[in-house]
Protein backbone atom coordinates (compact mmCIF):
# COMPACT_ATOMS: atom_id res chain seq x y z
CA UNK A 1 0.00 0.00 0.00
CA UNK A 2 1.58 3.51 -1.26
CA UNK A 3 2.27 5.23 1.79
CA UNK A 4 1.24 9.21 0.62
CA UNK A 5 -1.41 10.47 -1.33
CA UNK A 6 0.79 11.32 -4.52
CA UNK A 7 1.65 7.16 -5.23
CA UNK A 8 -1.26 6.45 -4.35
CA UNK A 9 -3.37 8.82 -7.33
CA UNK A 10 -0.46 7.25 -9.55
CA UNK A 11 -0.86 3.75 -8.61
CA UNK A 12 -4.94 3.95 -9.60
CA UNK A 13 -3.58 6.11 -12.53
CA UNK A 14 -1.82 3.46 -13.85
CA UNK A 15 -4.13 0.57 -13.21
CA UNK A 16 -7.08 2.36 -14.75
CA UNK A 17 -4.66 2.88 -17.68
CA UNK A 18 -4.09 -0.51 -17.76
CA UNK A 19 -7.25 -1.99 -17.52
CA UNK A 20 -8.40 0.00 -20.37
CA UNK A 21 -5.52 -1.42 -22.41
CA UNK A 22 -6.52 -4.89 -21.11
CA UNK A 23 -9.85 -4.40 -21.70
CA UNK A 24 -9.42 -2.54 -25.36
CA UNK A 25 -7.00 -6.06 -26.50
CA UNK A 26 -9.38 -8.25 -25.03
CA UNK A 27 -12.19 -6.98 -26.82
CA UNK A 28 -10.37 -6.30 -29.86
CA UNK A 29 -8.99 -9.76 -29.97
CA UNK A 30 -12.34 -11.42 -28.59
CA UNK A 31 -14.88 -13.02 -31.11
CA UNK A 32 -18.65 -11.44 -30.79
CA UNK A 33 -19.59 -14.16 -28.54
CA UNK A 34 -16.56 -13.83 -25.90
CA UNK A 35 -17.53 -12.90 -22.10
CA UNK A 36 -16.64 -9.21 -22.54
CA UNK A 37 -18.62 -8.84 -25.69
CA UNK A 38 -21.53 -10.59 -23.88
CA UNK A 39 -21.30 -7.80 -20.84
CA UNK A 40 -21.22 -5.14 -23.47
CA UNK A 41 -24.59 -6.51 -24.93
CA UNK A 42 -26.15 -7.12 -20.83
CA UNK A 43 -25.24 -3.61 -20.54
CA UNK A 44 -26.84 -2.44 -23.86
CA UNK A 45 -29.81 -4.42 -22.90
CA UNK A 46 -30.01 -2.66 -19.78
CA UNK A 47 -29.76 0.79 -20.99
CA UNK A 48 -32.10 -0.07 -23.92
CA UNK A 49 -35.28 0.24 -22.38
CA UNK A 50 -34.24 3.76 -20.85
CA UNK A 51 -33.25 4.86 -24.41
CA UNK A 52 -36.83 3.95 -25.68
CA UNK A 53 -38.21 5.37 -23.06
CA UNK A 54 -36.66 8.36 -23.45
CA UNK A 55 -36.64 8.14 -27.26
CA UNK A 56 -40.56 8.00 -26.83
CA UNK A 57 -41.03 10.44 -24.44
CA UNK A 58 -38.54 12.79 -26.28
CA UNK A 59 -40.69 12.54 -29.85
CA UNK A 60 -43.32 15.08 -29.47
CA UNK A 61 -40.81 17.44 -28.63
CA UNK A 62 -38.52 16.20 -31.03
CA UNK A 63 -41.52 16.46 -33.57
CA UNK A 64 -42.19 19.73 -32.72
CA UNK A 65 -38.50 21.03 -33.32
CA UNK A 66 -38.48 19.25 -36.54
CA UNK A 67 -41.97 21.02 -37.21
CA UNK A 68 -40.45 24.90 -36.27
CA UNK A 69 -37.08 23.73 -37.92
CA UNK A 70 -38.68 22.83 -41.28
CA UNK A 71 -40.86 26.13 -40.92
CA UNK A 72 -38.12 28.44 -40.93
CA UNK A 73 -36.44 26.26 -43.42
CA UNK A 74 -39.78 26.62 -45.51
CA UNK A 75 -40.27 30.04 -44.99
CA UNK A 76 -36.88 30.22 -46.35
CA UNK A 77 -37.21 28.32 -49.41
CA UNK A 78 -39.98 30.50 -49.78
CA UNK A 79 -37.74 33.54 -50.03
CA UNK A 80 -35.19 32.15 -51.91
CA UNK A 81 -37.59 30.40 -54.62
CA UNK A 82 -39.75 33.70 -54.76
CA UNK A 83 -36.05 35.34 -55.42
CA UNK A 84 -35.20 32.91 -57.74
CA UNK A 85 -38.75 33.15 -59.83
CA UNK A 86 -38.16 36.91 -60.15
CA UNK A 87 -34.69 36.26 -61.63
CA UNK A 88 -35.71 33.71 -63.78
CA UNK A 89 -38.78 36.42 -64.75
CA UNK A 90 -36.36 38.37 -65.63
CA UNK A 91 -34.13 36.28 -67.65
CA UNK A 92 -37.66 35.29 -69.36
CA UNK A 93 -38.30 38.38 -70.32
CA UNK A 94 -34.88 39.39 -71.43
CA UNK A 95 -34.73 36.02 -73.37
CA UNK A 96 -38.54 36.44 -75.35
CA UNK A 97 -37.12 40.31 -76.15
CA UNK A 98 -33.57 38.86 -77.94
CA UNK A 99 -35.58 35.74 -79.12
CA UNK A 100 -38.22 38.65 -80.61
CA UNK A 101 -35.10 40.32 -81.55
CA UNK A 102 -33.75 37.71 -83.22
CA UNK A 103 -36.35 36.80 -85.38
CA UNK A 104 -36.59 40.33 -86.19
CA UNK A 105 -33.06 40.50 -87.66
CA UNK A 106 -33.77 36.90 -89.19
CA UNK A 107 -36.33 38.76 -91.20
CA UNK A 108 -34.12 41.41 -92.06
CA UNK A 109 -31.49 38.18 -93.12
CA UNK A 110 -33.58 36.78 -95.02
CA UNK A 111 -35.02 39.61 -96.83
CA UNK A 112 -31.42 40.34 -97.67
CA UNK A 113 -30.95 37.14 -99.14
CA UNK A 114 -33.85 36.39 -101.21
CA UNK A 115 -35.17 40.12 -102.21
CA UNK A 116 -33.70 41.42 -105.19
CA UNK A 117 -31.14 43.94 -104.67
CA UNK A 118 -28.63 45.99 -107.09
CA UNK A 119 -25.32 44.23 -106.89
CA UNK A 120 -22.80 45.34 -104.30
CA UNK A 121 -25.62 46.82 -102.39
CA UNK A 122 -24.73 46.79 -98.92
CA UNK A 123 -26.93 46.53 -95.46
CA UNK A 124 -26.62 48.14 -92.61
CA UNK A 125 -28.89 47.15 -89.65
CA UNK A 126 -29.97 50.03 -87.43
CA UNK A 127 -32.30 49.69 -84.50
CA UNK A 128 -35.47 52.55 -84.77
CA UNK A 129 -34.99 54.74 -81.86
CA UNK A 130 -37.67 57.12 -82.60
CA UNK A 131 -40.99 57.62 -83.98
CA UNK A 132 -43.08 60.34 -85.39
CA UNK A 133 -45.07 61.87 -82.10
CA UNK A 134 -48.29 62.83 -84.84
CA UNK A 135 -50.52 61.37 -87.77
CA UNK A 136 -48.94 64.76 -89.61
CA UNK A 137 -45.74 63.11 -90.52
CA UNK A 138 -44.50 59.64 -90.97
CA UNK A 139 -41.40 58.83 -89.58
CA UNK A 140 -38.79 57.19 -87.87
CA UNK A 141 -35.18 57.95 -86.46
CA UNK A 142 -32.83 55.54 -86.67
CA UNK A 143 -29.08 54.93 -84.65
CA UNK A 144 -26.98 54.71 -87.39
CA UNK A 145 -25.94 57.88 -89.00
CA UNK A 146 -22.96 58.99 -91.25
CA UNK A 147 -20.11 57.79 -89.39
CA UNK A 148 -21.66 54.09 -90.27
CA UNK A 149 -21.81 55.09 -93.49
CA UNK A 150 -25.85 56.57 -93.97
CA UNK A 151 -26.11 59.15 -96.15
CA UNK A 152 -29.50 61.33 -97.25
CA UNK A 153 -31.83 59.77 -99.90
CA UNK A 154 -30.54 55.90 -99.05
CA UNK A 155 -33.50 53.47 -99.37
CA UNK A 156 -34.72 51.79 -96.50
CA UNK A 157 -36.15 48.04 -95.95
CA UNK A 158 -37.82 46.41 -93.06
CA UNK A 159 -39.69 43.29 -91.79
CA UNK A 160 -42.55 42.50 -89.99
CA UNK A 161 -41.25 41.00 -86.50
CA UNK A 162 -43.65 38.16 -87.18
CA UNK A 163 -42.93 37.75 -90.80
CA UNK A 164 -42.54 34.19 -92.31
CA UNK A 165 -39.92 33.23 -94.66
CA UNK A 166 -41.44 34.21 -97.54
CA UNK A 167 -40.86 37.63 -98.50
CA UNK A 168 -44.80 38.81 -97.25
CA UNK A 169 -44.04 40.94 -94.34
CA UNK A 170 -40.77 42.13 -95.71
CA UNK A 171 -40.56 45.37 -97.89
CA UNK A 172 -39.77 49.02 -98.68
CA UNK A 173 -39.98 51.14 -95.03
CA UNK A 174 -38.96 54.97 -96.31
CA UNK A 175 -35.81 56.93 -97.20
CA UNK A 176 -33.05 58.27 -95.16
CA UNK A 177 -33.79 62.52 -95.45
CA UNK A 178 -31.68 64.04 -92.78
CA UNK A 179 -28.63 62.23 -91.03
CA UNK A 180 -26.69 63.09 -88.27
CA UNK A 181 -22.91 61.36 -86.79
CA UNK A 182 -25.05 59.24 -85.33
CA UNK A 183 -28.71 58.93 -86.18
CA UNK A 184 -30.63 59.62 -89.07
CA UNK A 185 -34.42 60.15 -89.87
CA UNK A 186 -36.14 58.02 -92.65
CA UNK A 187 -39.59 59.35 -93.89
CA UNK A 188 -41.43 56.15 -94.26
CA UNK A 189 -43.70 55.55 -97.57
CA UNK A 190 -46.98 56.20 -95.64
CA UNK A 191 -45.72 59.91 -94.99
CA UNK A 192 -48.05 62.26 -96.57
CA UNK A 193 -44.97 64.09 -98.79
CA UNK A 194 -43.40 60.06 -99.89
CA UNK A 195 -43.58 59.21 -103.36
CA UNK A 196 -41.84 56.10 -104.67
CA UNK A 197 -41.85 55.33 -108.42
CA UNK A 198 -43.59 51.65 -108.44
CA UNK A 199 -44.86 48.85 -110.66
CA UNK A 200 -47.58 46.50 -110.11
CA UNK A 201 -46.01 42.89 -110.98
CA UNK A 202 -47.10 41.10 -114.03
CA UNK A 203 -48.68 43.92 -115.73
CA UNK A 204 -45.98 46.34 -115.42
CA UNK A 205 -48.19 48.99 -114.93
CA UNK A 206 -46.48 51.50 -113.25
CA UNK A 207 -47.89 54.55 -111.04
CA UNK A 208 -46.34 56.54 -108.36
CA UNK A 209 -47.27 55.62 -105.10
CA UNK A 210 -48.15 58.01 -102.01
CA UNK A 211 -48.36 57.75 -98.70
CA UNK A 212 -51.45 60.00 -96.82
CA UNK A 213 -52.28 61.13 -93.10
CA UNK A 214 -54.19 58.02 -92.30
CA UNK A 215 -51.53 55.79 -93.26
CA UNK A 216 -53.07 54.39 -96.28
CA UNK A 217 -50.95 54.05 -99.44
CA UNK A 218 -52.21 54.96 -102.74
CA UNK A 219 -50.52 54.12 -106.20
CA UNK A 220 -51.59 56.86 -108.08
CA UNK A 221 -51.18 57.75 -111.94
CA UNK A 222 -52.37 54.30 -113.39
CA UNK A 223 -53.62 54.92 -116.69
CA UNK A 224 -57.78 53.96 -116.59
CA UNK A 225 -57.17 51.89 -119.55
CA UNK A 226 -55.18 49.27 -117.94
CA UNK A 227 -56.70 45.91 -116.38
CA UNK A 228 -55.47 46.01 -112.25
CA UNK A 229 -56.61 43.16 -110.17
CA UNK A 230 -56.59 43.22 -106.43
CA UNK A 231 -53.81 40.96 -104.48
CA UNK A 232 -51.00 42.15 -107.35
CA UNK A 233 -47.91 42.99 -106.15
CA UNK A 234 -46.18 46.59 -105.84
CA UNK A 235 -43.02 46.90 -105.90
CA UNK A 236 -40.39 49.42 -106.78
CA UNK A 237 -39.18 50.32 -110.47
CA UNK A 238 -36.12 51.70 -109.58
CA UNK A 239 -37.14 55.10 -111.50
CA UNK A 240 -35.53 58.25 -109.05
CA UNK A 241 -32.62 57.55 -107.67
CA UNK A 242 -33.56 56.53 -104.50
CA UNK A 243 -35.22 53.68 -104.48
CA UNK A 244 -33.68 50.04 -105.87
CA UNK A 245 -35.89 48.55 -108.08
CA UNK A 246 -37.87 45.11 -107.68
CA UNK A 247 -38.08 46.03 -103.55
CA UNK A 248 -41.52 44.85 -102.50
CA UNK A 249 -43.77 47.55 -101.30
CA UNK A 250 -47.07 46.01 -100.70
CA UNK A 251 -49.95 44.39 -102.27
CA UNK A 252 -53.31 45.87 -104.36
CA UNK A 253 -56.14 45.94 -101.79
CA UNK A 254 -58.40 48.17 -103.93
CA UNK A 255 -59.43 49.41 -107.11
CA UNK A 256 -61.02 52.41 -107.64
CA UNK A 257 -61.75 54.58 -111.04
CA UNK A 258 -63.80 57.73 -110.96
CA UNK A 259 -65.21 58.97 -114.79
CA UNK A 260 -63.55 62.26 -114.56
CA UNK A 261 -60.22 60.98 -113.90
CA UNK A 262 -58.00 59.61 -116.26
CA UNK A 263 -56.42 57.45 -113.74
CA UNK A 264 -56.91 54.65 -111.43
CA UNK A 265 -56.78 55.15 -108.03
CA UNK A 266 -55.11 51.79 -106.33
CA UNK A 267 -55.25 51.07 -103.24
CA UNK A 268 -51.90 49.54 -101.64
CA UNK A 269 -51.50 47.44 -98.80
CA UNK A 270 -48.11 47.39 -97.32
CA UNK A 271 -45.84 44.69 -96.52
CA UNK A 272 -44.45 45.64 -93.45
CA UNK A 273 -46.05 47.04 -90.86
CA UNK A 274 -44.69 50.38 -89.62
CA UNK A 275 -46.43 50.50 -86.23
CA UNK A 276 -43.85 47.93 -84.74
CA UNK A 277 -40.81 48.38 -86.81
CA UNK A 278 -37.88 47.89 -84.76
CA UNK A 279 -34.95 47.03 -86.84
CA UNK A 280 -34.80 48.22 -90.46
CA UNK A 281 -31.83 47.88 -92.96
CA UNK A 282 -30.97 50.71 -94.91
CA UNK A 283 -29.15 49.85 -98.18
CA UNK A 284 -26.21 51.38 -99.78
CA UNK A 285 -26.28 51.47 -102.82
CA UNK A 286 -22.43 51.57 -105.19
CA UNK A 287 -22.99 55.43 -106.97
CA UNK A 288 -22.74 52.86 -110.21
CA UNK A 289 -25.09 50.43 -109.33
CA UNK A 290 -25.94 47.66 -112.49
CA UNK A 291 -29.70 47.38 -112.91
CA UNK A 292 -30.52 45.15 -115.47
CA UNK A 293 -33.37 45.15 -117.50
CA UNK A 294 -33.74 48.63 -116.89
CA UNK A 295 -36.11 50.38 -119.74
CA UNK A 296 -35.36 53.94 -120.63
CA UNK A 297 -38.53 54.15 -122.19
CA UNK A 298 -41.80 54.44 -120.32
CA UNK A 299 -45.81 53.75 -121.49
CA UNK A 300 -47.23 55.41 -118.79
CA UNK A 301 -49.26 58.19 -119.13
CA UNK A 302 -49.06 61.58 -117.39
CA UNK A 303 -44.95 61.13 -116.88
CA UNK A 304 -44.06 62.54 -119.77
CA UNK A 305 -40.96 60.91 -120.98
CA UNK A 306 -38.62 63.16 -122.23
CA UNK A 307 -35.40 61.90 -124.39
CA UNK A 308 -32.74 64.33 -125.26
CA UNK A 309 -30.61 64.17 -128.12
CA UNK A 310 -29.93 60.52 -127.73
CA UNK A 311 -28.38 60.69 -124.46
CA UNK A 312 -29.90 58.57 -122.69
CA UNK A 313 -30.99 60.66 -119.73
CA UNK A 314 -34.79 60.22 -118.89
CA UNK A 315 -37.27 62.23 -117.03
CA UNK A 316 -39.92 62.19 -115.15
CA UNK A 317 -41.60 65.52 -114.95
CA UNK A 318 -43.58 66.46 -111.71
CA UNK A 319 -42.04 64.03 -109.97
CA UNK A 320 -37.78 65.05 -110.50
CA UNK A 321 -36.56 62.20 -111.38
CA UNK A 322 -33.95 61.76 -113.79
CA UNK A 323 -32.80 58.27 -114.71
CA UNK A 324 -29.17 58.62 -117.01
CA UNK A 325 -28.96 55.10 -119.13
CA UNK A 326 -25.86 53.46 -120.90
CA UNK A 327 -25.49 50.74 -122.52
CA UNK A 328 -24.72 48.41 -120.36
CA UNK A 329 -25.91 50.56 -116.95
CA UNK A 330 -28.49 52.88 -115.98
CA UNK A 331 -27.32 55.11 -113.16
CA UNK A 332 -29.45 56.90 -111.11
CA UNK A 333 -29.46 60.20 -109.55
CA UNK A 334 -31.96 62.39 -107.82
CA UNK A 335 -32.77 65.51 -109.53
CA UNK A 336 -34.46 67.33 -106.39
CA UNK A 337 -36.40 64.82 -104.42
CA UNK B 1 -13.95 11.47 5.79
CA UNK B 2 -15.58 7.63 5.00
CA UNK B 3 -18.94 9.38 4.78
CA UNK B 4 -17.95 11.91 2.94
CA UNK B 5 -16.12 10.36 0.30
CA UNK B 6 -19.07 7.85 0.54
CA UNK B 7 -21.47 10.84 -0.50
CA UNK B 8 -19.39 11.18 -3.07
CA UNK B 9 -19.68 8.12 -4.54
CA UNK B 10 -23.38 8.25 -4.18
CA UNK B 11 -23.40 11.42 -6.32
CA UNK B 12 -21.30 10.77 -8.42
CA UNK B 13 -23.67 7.71 -9.10
CA UNK B 14 -26.08 10.43 -9.72
CA UNK B 15 -24.34 11.83 -12.58
CA UNK B 16 -24.21 8.63 -14.16
CA UNK B 17 -27.29 7.88 -14.14
CA UNK B 18 -28.30 11.92 -15.08
CA UNK B 19 -25.56 11.83 -17.79
CA UNK B 20 -26.66 8.23 -19.59
CA UNK B 21 -30.25 10.03 -19.81
CA UNK B 22 -29.82 13.44 -20.60
CA UNK B 23 -27.20 11.84 -23.37
CA UNK B 24 -29.46 9.11 -24.46
CA UNK B 25 -32.76 11.83 -24.78
CA UNK B 26 -31.48 15.11 -25.50
CA UNK B 27 -27.78 15.81 -26.80
CA UNK B 28 -27.97 12.82 -29.00
CA UNK B 29 -30.87 14.65 -30.85
CA UNK B 30 -29.44 17.84 -30.61
CA UNK B 31 -27.08 18.31 -33.35
CA UNK B 32 -25.58 21.56 -34.28
CA UNK B 33 -23.05 22.31 -37.67
CA UNK B 34 -23.71 18.11 -37.79
CA UNK B 35 -22.16 17.66 -34.68
CA UNK B 36 -23.90 16.33 -30.85
CA UNK B 37 -22.06 16.51 -27.71
CA UNK B 38 -20.43 14.31 -25.53
CA UNK B 39 -21.80 14.44 -22.27
CA UNK B 40 -19.70 11.72 -20.73
CA UNK B 41 -16.84 13.60 -21.74
CA UNK B 42 -17.76 17.12 -20.08
CA UNK B 43 -18.24 15.17 -17.02
CA UNK B 44 -15.25 13.70 -17.00
CA UNK B 45 -13.40 17.35 -17.27
CA UNK B 46 -15.95 18.81 -15.22
CA UNK B 47 -15.19 16.28 -12.24
CA UNK B 48 -11.33 16.36 -12.56
CA UNK B 49 -11.82 20.23 -12.31
CA UNK B 50 -13.95 20.15 -9.59
CA UNK B 51 -12.60 16.59 -7.92
CA UNK B 52 -9.12 16.55 -9.25
CA UNK B 53 -6.90 14.12 -11.12
CA UNK B 54 -8.00 10.88 -9.18
CA UNK B 55 -11.30 11.22 -9.03
CA UNK B 56 -11.20 12.66 -12.55
CA UNK B 57 -9.71 9.25 -13.48
CA UNK B 58 -12.02 7.14 -11.79
CA UNK B 59 -15.05 8.33 -13.07
CA UNK B 60 -13.32 9.14 -16.84
CA UNK B 61 -13.38 5.14 -16.89
CA UNK B 62 -16.52 4.54 -16.16
CA UNK B 63 -17.79 7.02 -18.18
CA UNK B 64 -15.51 5.46 -20.84
CA UNK B 65 -17.42 1.91 -19.82
CA UNK B 66 -20.70 3.48 -19.99
CA UNK B 67 -19.94 5.47 -23.38
CA UNK B 68 -18.20 1.79 -25.35
CA UNK B 69 -21.22 0.55 -24.20
CA UNK B 70 -24.06 2.53 -24.91
CA UNK B 71 -22.68 3.35 -28.75
CA UNK B 72 -21.65 -0.22 -29.54
CA UNK B 73 -17.61 0.73 -29.00
CA UNK B 74 -14.83 -1.48 -28.80
CA UNK B 75 -14.69 -1.96 -25.13
CA UNK B 76 -11.85 0.00 -23.22
CA UNK B 77 -11.50 2.71 -25.85
CA UNK B 78 -12.90 6.13 -24.50
CA UNK B 79 -12.13 4.36 -21.09
CA UNK B 80 -8.45 4.56 -21.48
CA UNK B 81 -8.96 7.78 -23.14
CA UNK B 82 -10.81 9.45 -20.41
CA UNK B 83 -8.86 8.33 -17.91
CA UNK B 84 -6.01 10.32 -19.55
CA UNK B 85 -8.38 13.28 -19.86
CA UNK B 86 -9.88 13.22 -16.22
CA UNK B 87 -6.53 12.61 -14.78
CA UNK B 88 -4.47 15.56 -16.82
CA UNK B 89 -7.66 18.07 -16.26
CA UNK B 90 -7.05 17.39 -12.57
CA UNK B 91 -3.64 17.80 -12.28
CA UNK B 92 -3.85 21.44 -14.69
CA UNK B 93 -6.08 22.92 -11.71
CA UNK B 94 -3.98 21.36 -8.99
CA UNK B 95 -0.77 22.86 -10.54
CA UNK B 96 -2.29 26.46 -12.00
CA UNK B 97 -5.10 27.17 -9.58
CA UNK B 98 -8.10 28.62 -9.74
CA UNK B 99 -11.05 28.22 -12.33
CA UNK B 100 -12.18 30.39 -14.80
CA UNK B 101 -14.80 30.38 -17.46
CA UNK B 102 -11.90 30.79 -19.93
CA UNK B 103 -10.21 28.01 -18.36
CA UNK B 104 -12.96 25.59 -18.33
CA UNK B 105 -13.84 26.30 -22.06
CA UNK B 106 -10.51 25.67 -23.44
CA UNK B 107 -10.18 23.05 -21.31
CA UNK B 108 -13.11 21.22 -21.90
CA UNK B 109 -12.40 22.08 -26.06
CA UNK B 110 -8.37 21.03 -25.54
CA UNK B 111 -10.14 18.04 -24.11
CA UNK B 112 -12.58 17.41 -26.26
CA UNK B 113 -10.02 17.98 -29.40
CA UNK B 114 -7.59 15.69 -28.09
CA UNK B 115 -10.27 12.66 -26.88
CA UNK B 116 -11.55 12.62 -30.56
CA UNK B 117 -8.07 12.47 -32.29
CA UNK B 118 -6.82 9.74 -29.92
CA UNK B 119 -10.36 8.13 -31.27
CA UNK B 120 -9.68 8.85 -34.63
CA UNK B 121 -6.48 7.47 -34.47
CA UNK B 122 -7.76 4.48 -33.15
CA UNK B 123 -10.52 3.99 -35.79
CA UNK B 124 -7.63 5.04 -38.70
CA UNK B 125 -5.64 1.87 -37.23
CA UNK B 126 -8.48 -0.27 -36.67
CA UNK B 127 -11.55 0.55 -38.88
CA UNK B 128 -12.22 1.67 -42.47
CA UNK B 129 -9.29 4.48 -43.32
CA UNK B 130 -11.80 7.03 -43.45
CA UNK B 131 -10.53 10.68 -44.50
CA UNK B 132 -8.53 11.52 -41.24
CA UNK B 133 -7.97 15.14 -41.73
CA UNK B 134 -11.24 16.09 -43.58
CA UNK B 135 -12.90 14.55 -39.38
CA UNK B 136 -10.55 17.33 -38.37
CA UNK B 137 -12.48 20.17 -39.91
CA UNK B 138 -16.38 18.59 -40.12
CA UNK B 139 -16.08 16.48 -36.66
CA UNK B 140 -13.44 17.44 -34.39
CA UNK B 141 -13.30 20.92 -34.43
CA UNK B 142 -17.18 21.97 -34.08
CA UNK B 143 -17.46 19.09 -31.30
CA UNK B 144 -14.40 20.45 -29.16
CA UNK B 145 -16.45 23.76 -29.56
CA UNK B 146 -19.49 22.44 -28.69
CA UNK B 147 -18.39 20.41 -25.73
CA UNK B 148 -16.94 23.33 -24.86
CA UNK B 149 -19.67 25.87 -24.69
CA UNK B 150 -21.89 23.66 -22.71
CA UNK B 151 -19.30 22.07 -20.46
CA UNK B 152 -19.32 26.06 -18.94
CA UNK B 153 -22.98 25.72 -17.99
CA UNK B 154 -22.69 22.30 -16.62
CA UNK B 155 -19.66 23.00 -14.26
CA UNK B 156 -21.69 25.87 -13.13
CA UNK B 157 -24.47 23.95 -12.12
CA UNK B 158 -22.97 21.31 -10.63
CA UNK B 159 -21.16 23.60 -8.27
CA UNK B 160 -24.12 25.54 -7.63
CA UNK B 161 -25.84 22.48 -6.42
CA UNK B 162 -22.79 20.95 -4.20
CA UNK B 163 -21.80 17.77 -6.57
CA UNK B 164 -18.91 19.80 -7.11
CA UNK B 165 -16.74 22.46 -5.35
CA UNK B 166 -14.93 24.84 -7.28
CA UNK B 167 -11.63 24.77 -6.54
CA UNK B 168 -9.79 28.27 -4.37
CA UNK B 169 -6.43 29.45 -4.13
CA UNK B 170 -5.74 27.40 -0.38
CA UNK B 171 -6.76 24.35 -2.35
CA UNK B 172 -4.09 25.03 -5.04
CA UNK B 173 -1.29 26.07 -2.30
CA UNK B 174 -2.19 22.60 -0.45
CA UNK B 175 -1.80 20.84 -3.37
CA UNK B 176 1.08 22.27 -4.99
CA UNK B 177 3.52 19.85 -5.99
CA UNK B 178 1.16 17.00 -5.47
CA UNK B 179 0.15 17.01 -8.94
Amino acid sequence: MPRNKVAWRRLIFVVLIIASLALLTVSVRQADSGPVHAIQQAGVSMLSPLQTWGARAAKPFQDGYTWIRTLWSAHKQAEDLAAQLQQLQGEAVKLREEAEENARLKGLLDFQEKGTFPEGTQFKVARVIAKSPTRWESWIEIDKGSADGIREDQAVVGATPNATDSLSGKGLVGKTVSVTAHSAKVQLITDVGSSVAAKIQGYRTEGIVEGSVSGQLTMNYVDRDVRVDPKLIVVTSGYGGVYPPSIPIGIVSNVGEEDVSAYKEVEVQGFVDFRVLEEVMVLIVPTTATIPSMSTTTTTPGLNTVTSGGNGVTTLPGLGLTSTTSTTSTTLSPTGR
Amino acid sequence: MLRKELRWVGKAALLFVIAVILQSLILSRVSILGVTADLFLILTVVVGLGRGSLEGAVFGFLAGLVHDTIYFQILGVHSLIFVLVGYFVGMFVTRFGTVNLWAIFVLAGVSSFAAQLVFGVVQFAMGPRAAFFAMVGTQMIPEAVFDALIAIPIYALLVRVRILTAPGPEKVQAGAGAE
